[in-house]
């Protein structure tokens, strides 16, 4: 059971291509990640989800529903797009009532109670929108987004401007909602939370999918050839060794790519010669490794190079 | 339908509780009584002081005459009148005031009540002429203005007593620091011509009595036709017409209207730059088709107009019951009319107050291009006066016909007698009807790509795109 089915989808802007051929299946009570760089077509592909835009070609269902090109989307699904905004002279019960109603959900104080509970909003229910901090007014979008019990869930960006403590907040709700049987989609740059949160991720790029399914599948597909290494008091640099592709610096430790066929016994020796070796560690890829690998600037040429070619998405 | 009216509620609700809301309907009186209420705040703070004018008389015969006069004008001219009996025109009132005439024709002092002095009284003083220095004598006098024992001097020359006699010119010279005082020299002028018209008649040997029966003018009184009762048979009598106030009605609607157009249709602007530039609209979107939600506030906003209406029309059939007479001039048969023209006209407007809004980004942008609509709802106060003048003349008819000055000027003609033909407002109404559709669908097609569109501002030229390829 799918809570959203896009095929073959396509958008395009003009002569320029957004959303090239989109398939993609959102299975029913999942957290799915949606990753890609900024202007890759993540927005474009969620604004269709949600009826705001219609595809040129293909054919999107959610929920079960074809959505046709000139309806609202389903009062089922509840969205937050990434450019949010509040009525400014309304209280925070007003909005929650509002949104509530506009999605059908009318006898919703008891909803509005709850959630101004769960979010700590109690004291600020009857302060207007503009009296609201930066993250109190997300708080708000948040559960405007969710007030009318959506199946079906679109958080685009959420996690944006949160500090720790609101971070880890919304990541509970977000879970408590999967564990009551709704699907949440969740488009986010910090790769840590999408690694850590989705059950599955989609990722786009220049407007096509890149990479589609559970993390594990996707780490599966890029083998472990990755070594997490911390060397004490020595920074010459470690691509020199045999086996070595890449090197991601992270400071405190280094992320090695090494190649498929490469022996990691010898270049542990090499690493022992060239200093005193802290952390030793054969990894998958992390999320944020395969991200840099697509649409770094060498995955980001291939990636023109094979649409060039073929004219198909690369998979 | 359902989310339409949360979407009408919200933009009701934000509209009629703004401080903005709430200050118009205060000040929208004191712009439509043409500042009526002003004017008496004006009046009731108005300087009485005495006045004191030297008058030079080198006729040697005007100045006894000026005196008369002052005196009966500080006697009978200078207090509030009475309520009572139909207002006296100004002009003709100054007239018969400076004319010095048979005070018993004017509207006495009525005890008990002592009427407020609104109107300064002027004080004459004579200075004569000794035969020294000229300019010595308009230097003192100066002087003694200057000094304030005097507001004015005037210095009326010898020639006055023969102007118009062979092309004979001549003038009043008037002194003042106070140049733009004008009851004054408006009133010595007046007094000045009477005294010299009653001398030449005078002079001619003439009977005063007999030359008012020769150039004695009567008056125009206006009357409603005459018709014959139905079930008496009788012949009925005309009614005198007020016309002033015949005009009062339709030109309190149309202003009403025009206002009504201007205080609720163009806060649909602001609320969707509002929405747009504060991306709120996304997330409404998520809901409702972007059709609804432009359906949704104008429906709101027609409510905010027909709340002003109601505000207004209910003070003002507190006054009109108050006032038995005023009844006659209220077009009653207007009010559905009315209302019919005033929803529409904030359907055809509003919408394309949103859809400019849906283009614009910021103020300066929205200016220029509100314009043209601007343009289209001031269009017929242009041509009012044309309409109130001749309400069948072909220039009025033709624009009636024309939806955005429809509302405005086929009210007029209507709550003007004879009142038009009875096919013209329903052909005009439709056609109203018609362009306010489409004004509603055009503007909806721009709204849907304005309202998510970012970045630069939009022209006519993407409107116009937006509109053709949605």
């Amino acid at each position: 059971m799918h809570a959203v089915e896009l095929d073959n989808v396509t958008k395009r802007y003009g002569s320029h291509v957004a959303v090239n051929n989109l398939s993609l299946r959102v299975p029913t009570g999942s957290v799915y990640g949606f990753i890609g760089p900024n202007g890759s077509g993540k927005t474009t592909s969620l604004r269709m989800i949600m009826a705001i835009l219609y595809p040129n070609q293909g054919d999107i269902r959610v929920l079960g529903e074809s959505v046709g090109t000139h309806a609202a989307a389903d009062d089922r699904v509840g969205y937050l797009p990434e450019e949010r905004g509040l009525y400014r002279n309304l209280t925070v019960r007003e909005t929650l009532k509002f949104h509530a109603n506009l999605k059908g959900h009318q006898k919703c104080n008891g909803d509005i109670d709850f959630w101004l509970g769960r979010m700590d909003l109690k004291d600020w229910a009857d302060k207007k929108i503009q009296a609201l901090s930066k993250g109190m007014s997300q708080k708000v979008q948040i559960m405007a987004a969710i007030i009318a019990r959506p199946e079906l869930i679109i958080l685009d960006e959420p996690f944006t401007g949160l500090d720790p403590v609101n971070t880890d907040l919304l990541r509970d709700v977000v879970l408590d909602l999967r564990r009551n049987g709704t699907t949440v989609i969740l488009s986010t740059h910090d790769m840590n939370v999408a690694e850590r949160m989705c059950d599955a991720l989609f990722m786009i790029f220049k407007g096509n999918k890149v990479l589609d399914g559970s993390m594990d599948d996707i780490q599966a597909d890029y083998g472990r050839d990755t070594l997490h290494v911390r060397l004490d008091g020595h920074d010459s640099p470690l691509d020199t060794i045999d086996g070595v592709v890449g090197v991601t610096d992270f400071g405190r430790y280094q992320e090695v790519r090494i190649a498929p066929d490469a022996d990691t016994q010898a270049i542990l020796a090499k690493l022992m010669q060239l200093g005193r070796v802290e952390h030793f560690e054969l990894a998958k890829p992390s999320l944020h490794d395969i991200f840099v690998r697509i649409a770094g600037p060498d995955g980001a040429a291939a990636m023109d190079q094979t649409v060039r070619d073929s004219g198909v998405s690369h998979e | 339908m359902n989310k339409v009216f949360v979407v009408a509620m919200r933009e009701y609700l934000s509209a009629v509780k703004s401080k903005a809301f709430i200050i118009t309907i205060v000040a929208m009186p004191i712009l439509m009584g043409g500042g009526i209420f002003v004017q008496t705040i004006a009046e009731k703070g108005k300087d009485t002081r005495d006045r004191k004018v030297a008058v030079i008389d080198r006729t040697g015969i005007l100045y006894d005459a000026l005196a008369e006069s002052v005196a009966f004008r500080n006697e009978y001219a200078i207090f509030e009148q009475p309520k009572e009996g139909e207002k006296v025109d100004d002009a003709d009132e100054q007239q018969s005031k400076d004319d010095g005439q048979d005070p018993t024709e004017e509207q006495p002092v009525k005890p008990p009540k002592v009427p407020r002095q609104v109107e300064s009284r002027f004080i004459l003083e004579r200075v004569t002429p000794d035969n020294g220095d000229e300019m010595d004598l308009v230097f003192t006098l100066s002087e003694r203005v200057r000094r304030g024992e005097l507001f004015a001097f005037v210095d009326i020359s010898e020639d006055v007593i023969n102007v118009g006699a062979d092309g004979q010119k001549a003038s009043i010279e008037y002194y003042s620091n106070v140049l733009t005082y004008n009851a004054l020299p408006r009133w010595l002028k007046g007094a000045t011509v009477t005294a010299i018209r009653e001398h030449r008649i005078r002079a001619a040997g003439l009977d005063p009595h007999k030359l008012n029966l020769i150039v004695g003018v009567p008056e125009v009184e206006f009357l409603d036709l005459v018709s014959r009762d139905q079930e008496t048979g009788e012949i009925t009598a005309a009614d005198k017409v007020n016309r002033e106030a015949r005009m009062a009605g339709p030109l309190v609607m149309c202003m009403l209207m025009f206002l009504v157009i201007m205080v609720s249709a163009t806060p649909l602007m602001q609320s969707t730059m509002e929405e747009k530039t504060q991306r709120i609209a996304e997330v409404v979107l998520s809901a409702i088709t972007p059709f609804q939600w432009l359906l949704g506030k104008l429906i709101g906003m027609v409510g905010v107009s027909l709340t002003i209406v109601v505000v207004y029309f209910s003070g003002a059939a507190i006054y009109v019951l108050t006032q038995t007479e005023a009844w006659q001039y209220v077009p009653v048969n207007m009010v559905g009319w009315f209302a019919l023209y005033q929803v529409l006209s904030i359907l055809m407007f509003g919408a394309l107050f949103i859809a400019v809004g849906s283009a614009c980004t910021d103020h300066r942008e929205a200016q220029s291009a509100v314009m043209p609509v601007m343009i289209l709802i001031v269009l017929p106060m242009m041509f009012w006066g044309a309409a109130i003048q001749e309400p069948n003349g072909a220039l009025a008819t033709w624009l009636s016909f024309f939806p955005p000055a429809t509302p405005i000027l086929m009210l007029t003609r209507q709550a003007l007698p004879p009142g038009v033909p009875a096919w013209q407002p329903f052909v005009a109404a439709l056609l109203t009807l018609i362009t306010t559709v489409a004004f509603i669908w055009a503007a909806g097609r721009i709204f849907r790509v304005g309202i998510l569109a970012q970045g630069k501002g939009a022209g006519l030229k993407d409107m116009a795109k937006w509109l053709i390829s949605g």
